[in-house]
């Protein structure tokens, strides 16, 4: 929703955001354990791999299930690149970007023609498709010298540098910053968009393609914008998993049940196509999950799982647009801005009474 | 070296991803579900059959008087219970994304639940007719297979005379040709939709029981099998029974035919692709018709 805000809200809301960054950068100091300031990282990392999915799949309406496959595209041409030829990831990491990019749009071509169920069904096939291959190919022999080895089903594990010039920093604090400040980004580029041309035409290809299409929107084109972008900060992400993870396994990084569907997952429950939802989502679903393994997980295998799955049906059964909703009349409360709910109430409720 | 036996081997798996394929399109053509729990729903009748199999000894094919309403009961709960509310909110959307997540969610749920009883063990009914082989010639096939393509046959023709010549498989089909004029001839759509996830989910226990005495049980072994159904659906377009027969029988050849020339993951990399090649050279499959 778009209000003008008064000056004085807008000093509101800039303190709120204030707080709420500070509060973040002195976090990972008060936390006790190591362990809590990992769980703290990988919050923060769905957080931000849910944001980079909402860029293309939320603003546009497109359900994919398989970025996974950017996820796996950051981490292995990182990875490979520092084993075997000892770039430092600093470099790679735009590599991972080309090769990212090149893949949304070869996939993006054809793929967007597809609708509804047609179109995720079919990022499925390609995400199992290429956990297939990376299960299956444990080294690319090029010439006599020069072997690039890709691990196969063992999985590939990063050499150790131990050296800020190869992004391996001593300690978990600095990652935290880093999935931090990449998360940032991406929030902000995710509002640039939303407020701009793309936004609005990927928005008015989310209400009805064929209309968007009638309108002059090249349907695919913007897409394609939306999906490259997308693809690029997923693949950042997968990055930072090598980065933090130091091993590769194609399953884990790849394919729907471990990666995909967890960022998906996140972004739903938040709250997807808006800017700050599928963050939201995606840290609380994880924290959630970690606090119950934490505390419960030896105890009894998959319960955590079980309880994670239990939260991701009540939301999308109870609350559907996630719950962004709930945090956003707390936020215009916190402004002193009366909204009526006749505007707010989603349009899906007030069609139920015509059907 | 004759191709004959891998063909028989792949038409007998093929029949199996074919009634798995068979429910998820009964669903799609209904209802426009993705039903992404229906492996998790595979794995339920599998391990609830385990586990009757291994207390009681009785044959696996006869365990079907007791899996087969309970997971048509459990379909229609499905249905009842989870599907319908978020169905209802998106009823203006042509495709229910919500409903196709809350399905993803709900496997995680139904598989997690396995886990946290049954365990992590791959384990499998070793049946008296379990090493059977028979002998046809230069070919053989394992009695399991051989009954497993067998009873799948009866069922799949079973199915189609049920959508023919019933009046609930008539307005099963006119369910899924228009809703809403269907809803208008007095059909209660409810009532149909959860008639039609429950014969989706009874068609599971059919696959559940074949599989038993040849294939393992673990809380994620739906996986596969849900993958598979979901390129054998689409191969033959959704919501298309006709479809799914014929996509059923292409997946399970290329399956057992390539692992003749080559090894198994490539082979499943070609499934992949053959996959993707049909969904952009004709997106709306081999027997779909174009969407709308």
């Amino acid at each position: 929703m778009q209000v003008k805000l008064t000056k004085q809200q807008q000093v509101k809301k800039w303190a709120l955001i204030g707080v709420g960054l500070l509060l973040l950068c002195i976090l990972p100091f008060l936390l006790p354990k190591a362990y809590f300031v990992h769980v703290a990282i990988m919050c923060l990392f769905w957080a931000y791999m849910s944001t980079s999915w909402n860029m293309l799949c939320g603003f546009a309406g497109t359900i994919s299930l398989g970025h996974g496959i950017y996820v796996a595209a950051g981490a292995y041409i990182v990875t490979i690149l520092l084993n075997t030829f000892g770039i430092t990831p600093w470099v790679g990491l735009i590599a991972s970007c080309v090769v990212a990019s090149v893949m949304a749009v070869i996939i993006g071509f054809p793929i967007f023609n597809l609708r509804g169920a047609y179109y995720t069904l079919s990022t499925v096939a390609i995400g199992e498709g290429i956990v297939v291959l990376l299960t299956n190919f444990r080294e690319w022999k090029i010439s006599e010298d020069l072997t690039i080895k890709i691990g196969g089903a063992e999985g590939l594990t990063m050499q150790t540098m131990n050296s800020p010039l190869y992004m391996q920093w001593r300690g978990k604090i600095p990652y935290y910053f880093m999935i931090l400040i990449m998360l940032i980004i991406a929030i902000v580029v995710s509002d640039y968009v939303k407020r701009n041309k793309l936004g609005f035409q990927l928005a008015a290809v989310k209400d009805d393609e064929d209309a968007a299409r009638a309108l002059g929107i090249d349907v695919r084109s913007v897409k394609l914008k939306a999906a490259i972008l997308s693809a690029v900060f997923t693949a950042l992400g997968g990055v930072f998993y090598a980065l933090i993870i130091r091993f590769l396994e194609p399953a884990a990084v790849a394919s729907g049940a471990t990666m995909s569907n967890q960022i998906v997952f996140g972004a739903i429950v938040g709250g997807s196509g808006t800017v700050l939802g599928p963050a939201f989502g995606g840290l609380v679903l994880n924290l959630v999950s970690s606090v119950i393994q934490y505390y419960l997980g030896g105890s009894v295998q998959g319960l955590h799982l079980f309880i994670y799955g239990v939260i991701i049906v009540a939301m999308i059964i109870f609350k559907p647009t996630g719950f962004i909703t709930v945090l956003e009349k707390l936020y215009y409360k916190y402004l002193g801005i009366e909204i009526s709910d006749a505007l707010d109430a989603p349009e899906e409720e007030v069609a139920v009474d015509g059907t | 070296m004759s191709l004959m036996p891998s063909i028989i081997n792949g038409a007998s798996m093929g029949a199996i991803y074919r009634l798995i394929a068979m429910g998820l399109t009964l669903i799609f053509g209904t209802m426009r579900v993705t039903n992404f729990a229906h492996g998790a729903m595979l794995m339920l009748s599998m391990i609830t059959a385990y586990s009757v199999w291994a207390a009681t000894g009785i044959n696996p094919y006869l365990l079907i008087v007791i899996i087969g309403p309970l997971m048509f009961f459990v379909g229609y709960a499905t249905q009842l219970f989870l599907i319908r509310p978020v169905l209802k909110a998106e009823s203006d959307k042509n495709d229910p994304i919500g409903v196709l997540l809350l399905t993803a969610g709900f496997s995680i749920v139904l598989e997690n639940l396995a886990l946290m009883i049954f365990g992590a063990d791959y384990r499998m009914a070793q049946t008296d007719f379990s090493n059977t082989v028979f002998t046809f010639g230069r070919t053989s096939l394992s009695a399991p297979r051989l009954y497993g393509l067998i009873i799948t046959l009866v069922v799949s023709a079973l199915l189609w005379a049920f959508l023919q010549c019933t009046e609930p498989g008539r307005q099963l089909r006119a369910t899924g040709q228009d809703r809403n004029t269907a809803a208008l001839m007095g059909i209660n759509s409810e009532q149909t939709f959860a008639v039609a996830f429950g014969i989706s989910t009874a068609l599971l226990a059919v696959a559940g029981l074949v599989l038993l005495p040849f294939y393992y049980v673990t809380p994620s072994v739906g996986n596969v099998f849900q993958t598979r159904a979901f390129i054998v659906v689409v191969l033959g377009g959704l919501g298309s029974v006709p479809g799914a027969l014929v996509g059923g029988i292409i997946i399970g050849l290329i399956e057992t035919v390539a692992a003749q020339f080559m090894t198994a993951s490539v082979t499943s990399v070609l499934i992949y692709l053959v996959f993707l090649i049909v969904l952009f050279v004709k997106p709306s499959g081999l027997f779909g018709t174009p969407f709308h």
